[in-house]
C-alpha cells in the first residue's frame, strides 16, 4: 500500500505537535521516523493508525482519503511500544484476536483461524508456546507475538512504534535482522519510530528525520548521514564536533585550515559551523599543520581510542577516535600537545545551524 | 556431613539489609497479632458466641422467627438491587473516567466520593426531604400515589447512594494503571468498541470487579444509617437486617440480637470465602490479571 501524508497538522491543548508533515511510503518501501521525544514521530505514526486524528492535512493510503476512517477500517498492524498484549489471552488467543473480531460474513471458520494461527506462530518462531499466557513469555517473545497479532490480519501497512525500546541490545540486533527479512519475504509497507539512529540507518529504506513537529530530512540512510540537509540531523546521525568557521566559495576554513564545503558555492566570507566526527579528526605531530590540541582524557576500551582534546585558540572540547594500533597511537599521552587536521568536514552557514 | 550443616546455617546467618534485631521483629509481630486479635477476630468471635448462648434451639428459634426471615428477605432483596446497579454504575463510569479524556472529569471523581465523606445519616435525611411527605417532590409523588420514603424503593434508593463508590473507586485506579494501550490494540485489530470492553476491558479488571462487588455487597446488606433514616422501622415490611439488630438489642432481645448479627457476619464470611474460591479455581485463567 502506498501511504501520502499531505501537510498534517496536529495540536494537542493548543501545543503544535506536528506543522504541516509531508511524507510518502511506496509499496513494500520500510520507512524510519527518527527524532527525539517530543518530535512528533509517534504522534504522526498513531495519525496513520488511526488512533488520533490530525487536526488538518491529508491522509491518502493507496490513493483514497483515509482520514475520516477509523482505526478498524484502515487495515493497518500496529504494533505497540509495549506489546499491548492481551494479558488475560493465550498467545493463541492473542494472534486470532484480529480474525475472530471479523462481522461474521467475513470470518473464517475456526478451523481456518486455526490455522493461519499456527503459520502465524511458525514464521515468528513461537510455534510451540500458542498455549503460553503473555505473562510467561520473555520481552523479545512477547513483540514476536505482537507482530504476529498484526500481521494477523494481513495488513496493508505494518507500523511499529519503537519496536526494540524495550528489549536489551542482544536480542535487540537479531530481532532487527529478522523484522527486515520479515518485511522483504512477506512484501510489506512498513512504517517505524525510533530514536535510535542505528537502528534506523540498519533497518529502513528511508528516514525522515523529525524535529519539533517538522521533518528535518528525508532520504537513504546514506543521503541522511553522509549528506545531511541541517546541522540538527548531522547531529542526530552520530557523534558530532562542532568548529567555529567561515564559509567562502564552497570552502570551510576553521583556523588554519581550509576544507572543501562544496554544497555552499554561493555564500561569501559568512559565519557558520563545521562538523566533523571523531573518526574523521586526524590526530598529528605538535609541529605539523594543523590546530593545536592538548589531550586532555583518553578511553581505551572500546573499539577504537576515544581521545578528548582542548583546542588551544579557544578551550573548546573535542572528541576523536584512533583506530587501536595505529601510528598517531604514540602521540595519545595525557597533556601532550598535538595538532588536528580533518578530511571530512559539513559546514552549515549560521541562519541554518542556529 | 559436616559441611551439609554448617552450609544452611551460615545461609541463616545471612543478615539482609531490610531486617530488624530479634527484639524489634517481636515487638511488632506481637503488636499486629493483638491489634488484629482484639479488634477483628475477638468481636467476631464473640458475635457467635453471644448468639449461641441460650443453646442452638434458642438460636434457631430467633433465627427462623417471622420478624427475622422477612429481615433477611428484604436485605438480600435491597443489595440484590443495589449492587447490580451500582456494579453497572460503578463500572460506567471508572470506563469513561479511566480510558476517556473530557471535561470536568475530576468534578466526576469528587461526585463519586461524596458518599464516602458524607454521614449515611445525613445520606437518608437528604432522600426524606426530597421524597418524604413535606420534601420537595412530596405532593407531586402523593398525586400519582408513588411511596419512596418507608418503602422498599427509599432502602434500594439509600442504599444505592451509600454504596456508590465502592465498584468504580476499586476500579478507576487500576483501570488508569492498565492504560488505553490494549484497548488501542484491539481497536486497530478490527473490533467494536462494545466487544473491546467485553473481551478486553472488562477481563483485565476482573478481579478488581469482583472485590468491588463482594465490597459493595458486603456494605449494601449491612449499611444501617441511612437505611435507618428513610426505613421507619416497619417490622415485616421496611426492616432490614441491621435494623432488626437494633431492634431486638432494645427490647432486651440479646439472644436474637445476636443471632441475626450471627447470619449478618456468616454472610460476610460467605462472600470472602466464595471470593477465595473463585480466585483459586480461576487463578491460572487469570494469570495476566491482577488479584488482591
Amino acid at each position: 500500500m502506498t501511504i501520502t501524508v499531505d501537510g498534517i497538522y496536529k495540536g494537542f491543548n493548543g501545543f503544535p505537535a506536528l506543522r504541516g508533515v509531508n511524507l510518502t511510503a511506496a509499496r513494500g518501501e520500510f520507512v524510519a521516523l527518527l527524532g527525539p521525544s517530543g518530535s512528533g514521530k509517534t504522534t504522526l505514526l498513531r495519525i496513520l493508525a488511526g488512533l488520533e486524528f490530525a487536526d488538518g492535512g491529508r491522509l491518502r493510503f493507496d490513493g483514497q482519503d483515509v482520514a475520516a476512517q477509523g482505526a478498524g477500517e484502515r487495515n493497518v498492524g500496529f504494533v505497540f511500544q509495549h506489546y499491548a498484549l492481551f494479558k488475560h489471552m493465550t498467545v493463541a488467543e492473542n494472534v486470532s484476536f484480529g480474525l475472530r473480531v471479523k462481522p461474521r460474513d467475513k470470518r473464517p471458520v475456526k478451523a481456518a483461524i486455526d490455522l493461519q494461527v499456527n503459520e502465524l506462530l511458525r514464521l515468528v518462531q513461537l510455534d510451540r508456546l500458542g498455549n503460553r499466557y503473555p505473562s510467561q513469555l520473555s520481552g523479545g517473545q512477547r513483540q514476536r507475538v505482537a507482530l504476529a497479532r498484526a500481521l494477523a490480519i494481513q495488513p496493508g501497512v505494518l507500523l511499529l512504534d519503537e519496536p526494540f525500546g524495550a528489549l536489551d541490545a542482544k536480542v535487540r540486533k537479531e530481532l532487527r535482522r529478522w523484522l527486515r527479512r520479515l518485511h522483504d519475504d512477506m512484501q510489506l509497507t512498513s512504517i517505524f519510530v525510533t530514536h535510535d539512529q542505528e537502528e534506523a540507518l540498519e533497518l529502513a529504506d528511508r528516514i525522515a528525520v523529525m524535529k519539533d513537529g517538522r521533518i528535518e530530512q528525508i532520504g537513504t540512510p546514506a543521503e541522511v548521514y553522509h549528506q545531511p540537509a541541517t546541522a540538527f540531523v548531522y547531529e542526530f546521525m552520530g557523534n558530532a564536533n562542532r568548529l567555529r568557521c567561515r564559509i567562502d566559495r564552497g570552502r570551510a576554513i576553521v583556523g588554519s585550515l581550509i576544507l572543501p564545503a562544496p554544497e555552499h558555492p554561493e555564500l561569501r566570507d559568512a559565519a557558520g559551523v563545521a562538523f566533523v566526527r571523531p573518526h574523521d579528526l586526524i590526530i598529528g605531530d605538535a609541529r605539523a599543520e594543523g590546530l593545536e590540541a592538548r589531550v586532555r582524557q583518553i578511553f581505551v576500551a572500546g573499539p577504537a581510542i576515544r581521545v578528548e582534546l582542548a583546542l588551544l585558540a579557544n578551550g573548546d572540547m573535542l572528541e576523536a577516535e584512533v583506530p587501536h594500533g595505529s601510528p598517531a597511537g604514540e602521540l595519545i599521552v595525557p597533556d601532550k600537545l598535538v595538532t588536528l587536521t580533518m578530511t571530512k568536514v559539513r559546514a552549515f552557514p549560521d541562519a541554518v545551524a542556529a | 556431613m559436616a559441611g551439609g550443616t554448617t552450609q544452611p546455617a551460615a545461609a541463616a546467618q545471612v543478615r539482609r539489609a531490610t531486617t530488624e534485631t530479634a527484639l524489634v521483629r517481636w515487638i511488632l509481630i506481637v503488636t499486629g497479632v493483638l491489634f488484629i486479635a482484639l479488634v477483628l477476630v475477638l468481636p467476631l468471635i464473640s458475635v457467635f458466641i453471644e448468639a449461641l448462648r441460650g443453646g442452638f434451639a434458642t438460636f434457631f428459634q430467633s433465627v427462623t422467627s417471622k420478624d427475622t426471615w422477612q429481615a433477611v428477605r428484604l436485605t438480600l432483596l435491597v443489595a440484590g438491587i443495589a449492587v447490580p446497579l451500582n456494579v453497572m454504575f460503578g463500572l460506567a463510569a471508572a470506563w469513561a473516567i479511566a480510558k476517556f479524556d473530557f471535561k470536568g472529569k475530576s468534578l466526576l471523581i469528587t461526585l463519586i466520593d461524596l458518599p464516602f465523606s458524607v454521614s449515611p445519616v445525613i445520606s437518608g435525611l437528604i432522600y426524606v426531604l426530597l421524597y418524604g411527605a413535606n420534601g420537595w417532590f412530596g405532593p407531586f409523588l402523593k398525586e400519582f400515589d408513588i411511596k419512596i420514603i418507608f418503602n422498599v424503593t427509599g432502602l434500594v434508593l439509600a442504599t444505592i447512594f451509600v454504596t456508590f463508590p465502592f465498584v468504580a473507586r476499586e476500579l478507576i485506579p487500576l483501570m488508569q494503571e492498565q492504560g488505553r494501550d490494549e484497548e488501542e490494540a484491539a481497536i486497530s485489530l478490527g473490533a467494536s468498541g462494545l466487544r473491546t470492553f467485553w473481551h478486553v476491558t472488562l477481563p483485565n479488571v476482573a478481579w478488581g470487579l469482583l472485590y468491588g462487588v463482594l465490597l459493595c455487597n458486603a456494605r449494601a446488606m449491612g449499611e444501617f444509617g441511612a437505611v435507618s433514616v428513610v426505613s421507619g422501622h416497619i417490622r415485616g415490611l421496611t426492616n432490614t437486617m441491621p435494623l432488626h439488630v437494633e431492634i431486638l438489642y432494645n427490647e432486651y432481645d440479646f439472644i436474637g440480637a445476636f443471632a441475626v448479627a450471627s447470619l449478618l457476619a456468616g454472610l460476610a464470611i460467605v462472600t470472602l470465602v466464595a471470593k477465595s474460591l473463585l480466585e483459586w479455581r480461576y487463578g491460572d485463567r487469570l494469570a495476566g490479571g491482577r488479584k488482591h
